[in-house]
């Protein structure tokens, strides 16, 4: 049956959001978006007014991993919609899916060199997953839905609308009676699971690589099933991590640059790896060449282009992994393996016994992550703390840490725990920063002071880009090119001017009693934990390094 | 000098016929490092069929490249003509 009701382009917009089950927007306005706000006025979407677009895009973001579901921003014409572009490349990085809806200048305007006009359109197009720029009202609404539709629809991406003004302004009676569907791509076939298993059947000493393609395919429960069924040793990437249980026994932590030196000598050694959502990022394998040498592999994904794109896969299977992976349930003889590996684990398990007073990030870290109620949800930004926190904290589930992978972007953790916490509200929420990343967003303690939002932050306080200060040190003669940050703004003082609650600790004594209050706090908190500027991440694998090459400091 | 072996492909394009299309295939093309050395567009026809031929040359094997083209969302098909040439060519 076709409803029909006469709408504008506006009110159009929130009508379908709200088929979509959309709530919560973040956004910020504009003149190019005005007929936009304006319908905003009278709908029953709640908006978050962020305080940069940038903000608005990583809260949309971080709701949209929380919660698993989308997100959406909204932005004016020009610098507005500029301002989200960060955001959104993050989202097509990290496959998530995101809706991002701009406000043009009118049609009749359009390339002239406007006030306010940028072809969002254009630059969208190497950091959306798909972009629409709609020009005729009739359009609208089978756009919006395809937008939903492209951004859940395979691997998740970011979908970008450009509408301009006079399209919001036009008024529509015409309403589709169902959803469009997107037309289905026939993909090849491409499921080898006799081979897969003929493989596994045969490995002595297999890997189960799970990447963050698991958590999106919401298949931690099959994952974790197969895991604990077959018995195979998992390793996890950055984004991967929750997927597997932190109480598998054979369960060897994060691979990579800053992993485990058990997971990198695992997959060194593996005659097999399974890979599951993952893709060979090359801050997953350092050295390519040199990546798990003698390792057969079967790659597990839901993007054709995934498969045999750094890494000849032996057997591929293509498609939802939630169905594909019990295929491939099968008993394992690999006592031998399993129990080399179980050693190594408490051999070089993490030490947090660091001498003197001065805090230790890494034991602060551990100390939140012990502390903090189950499903507490975990941001980060980039740098040495985001290293700290993936290797030192516990993730019940891949929803439960959210950091920007692929990207790296700082600036990151602020805003996504904002949308992570209006996305979960009974959850606590916890953004683990740094005194550089922070500063990248600062300006969202302004969006936490108005809707009083009981995010707390970890501030890792070095005074340092630390991160780039420790390559410095390590690979660049020790030059420390515009890493110091020894003049700091007063973080407490920062955050008080934001009615958020505040306190700086210095000293390792008081770390317990420091964190027990921050999660005890009803409301905002933030926690300046000062620590010294010349600690380093380990291990570390050098920049296109063999894994089992690393470098383990002192 | 290296010696580099760049591979030449002729690509068969259908998609849907919109006029972003061709810009999108484009970027995804040089993105993904292969140089376009000639080109046919049939697009903006009115008949809702754009058809794209296209020929490449790159170091990387070909099916990077339609995998990546594939995945756009307006794009119908890929098609590989399968005599491809190799030429030499020495890198600066
Ligand atoms: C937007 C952006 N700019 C620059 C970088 C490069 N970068 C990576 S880590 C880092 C330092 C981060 O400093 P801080 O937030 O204090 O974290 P720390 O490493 O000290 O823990 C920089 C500059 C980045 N990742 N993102
Ligand atoms: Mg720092």
């Amino acid at each position: 049956m076709t409803k029909s009701k006469t709408l504008t382009g506006g009110a159009l917009l929130f009508e379908v959001l709200q088929e979509h089950g959309v709530q919560h927007v973040f956004g910020y306005p504009g003149g190019a978006i005005m007929p936009i706000y304006d319908a905003l006025y009278d709908s029953d979407v709640k908006h978050y007014l962020c305080r940069h677009e940038q903000g608005a895009a990583f809260s949309a973001v971080g709701y949209a991993r929380a919660a698993g579901t989308v997100g959406v921003c909204l932005a004016t014409s020009g610098p507005g919609a500029t301002n989200l572009i960060t955001g959104l490349a993050d989202a097509l990085a990290d496959s998530i899916p995101v809706v991002a809806i701009t406000g043009q200048v009118p049609t009749a305007a359009m390339g002239s060199d406007a006030f306010q006009e940028i072809d969002i359109f254009g630059l969208s197009l190497a950091c959306t997953k798909h972009s629409f720029q709609v020009t005729d009202i009739n359009e609208l609404e089978k756009v919006l839905h395809q937008a939903f539709e492209i951004a859940l629809e395979g691997r998740h991406g970011p979908v970008l609308v450009d509408i301009p003004k006079d399209i919001q302004l036009a008024e529509v009676t015409q309403r589709l009676d169902k959803l469009s569907h997107l037309k289905n791509k026939v993909q090849l076939p491409l499921a080898d699971i006799s081979k897969a298993l003929d493989l596994l059947t045969h490995a002595k000493q297999p890997i189960l690589y799970v990447g963050g393609g698991v958590g999106m395919a919401n298949a931690v429960e099959e994952v974790r099933d197969f895991a604990e069924k077959t018995g195979m040793p998992s390793v996890s990437t950055l984004k991967g991590l929750g997927a597997i249980n932190p109480d598998n026994k054979n369960y060897l932590g994060m691979l990579g640059m800053h992993g485990t030196k058990t997971a990198n000598i695992a997959v060194q050694e593996c005659d097999l790896l399974v890979v599951v959502g993952a893709r060979f990022d090359d801050r997953v394998t350092g050295k390519l060449d040199e990546f798990a040498p003698n390792a057969k592999v079967i790659h597990f994904d839901i993007d054709t282009a995934e498969i045999n794109k750094r890494r000849e896969a032996d057997a591929a299977i293509l498609g939802d992994l939630k169905g594909n992976l019990p295929l491939l349930t099968t008993d394992l003889d690999i006592e031998n393996w399993q129990q080399r590996l179980q050693q190594m684990n408490t051999d070089f398990a993490w030490r947090y016994d660091h001498p003197g007073e001065n805090i230790f990030a890494p034991a602060v870290l551990k100390t939140v992550s012990d502390l903090m109620p189950s499903n507490t949800c975990i941001t980060t930004d980039v740098g040495q703390h985001q290293m700290w926190a993936a290797q030192h904290m516990s993730f019940d589930d891949p929803s439960n840490f959210l950091t920007s992978g692929g990207m790296g972007t700082m600036g990151f953790g602020l805003p996504a725990a904002i949308g992570a916490q209006i996305s979960r509200p009974h959850d606590t929420v916890i953004a683990v920063s740094g005194d550089g990343s922070i500063m990248m967003n600062v300006q969202e303690l302004a969006t936490i002071k108005r809707y009083q939002i009981p995010v707390k932050v970890v501030l890792i306080d070095n005074a340092k880009l630390g991160m780039v200060r420790q390559w410095q040190d390590l690979f660049f003669d020790g030059r420390l090119s515009e890493t110091d940050l020894s003049d700091n703004p007063d973080f407490v003082m920062l955050a008080t001017a934001f009615d958020i609650k505040a306190k700086l600790i210095t000293k390792k004594s008081e770390v317990d009693a420091a964190v027990k209050e921050m999660l005890d706090h009803d409301g905002p908190y933030l926690l300046q934990v000062k620590i010294d500027s010349t600690e380093n991440v380990w291990p570390l694998v050098p920049p296109n390094t063999a894994n089992d090459k690393m470098m383990e400091g002192v | 000098m290296n010696p580099v072996t760049l591979n030449k492909y002729q690509l068969i394009i259908m998609a849907d016929d919109k006029q972003v299309v061709l810009e999108r295939i484009l970027q995804v093309t040089r993105y993904r490092g292969f140089l376009i050395n000639g080109m046919n567009a049939e697009v903006n026809t009115g008949n809702n069929v754009a058809t794209i031929t296209m020929s490449v040359s790159s170091e990387r094997p070909i099916s990077l490249l339609v995998d990546q083209i594939n995945k756009l969302i307006d794009i119908k098909g890929v098609k590989v003509d399968n005599s491809e040439v190799q030429i030499k060519q020495y890198s600066a």
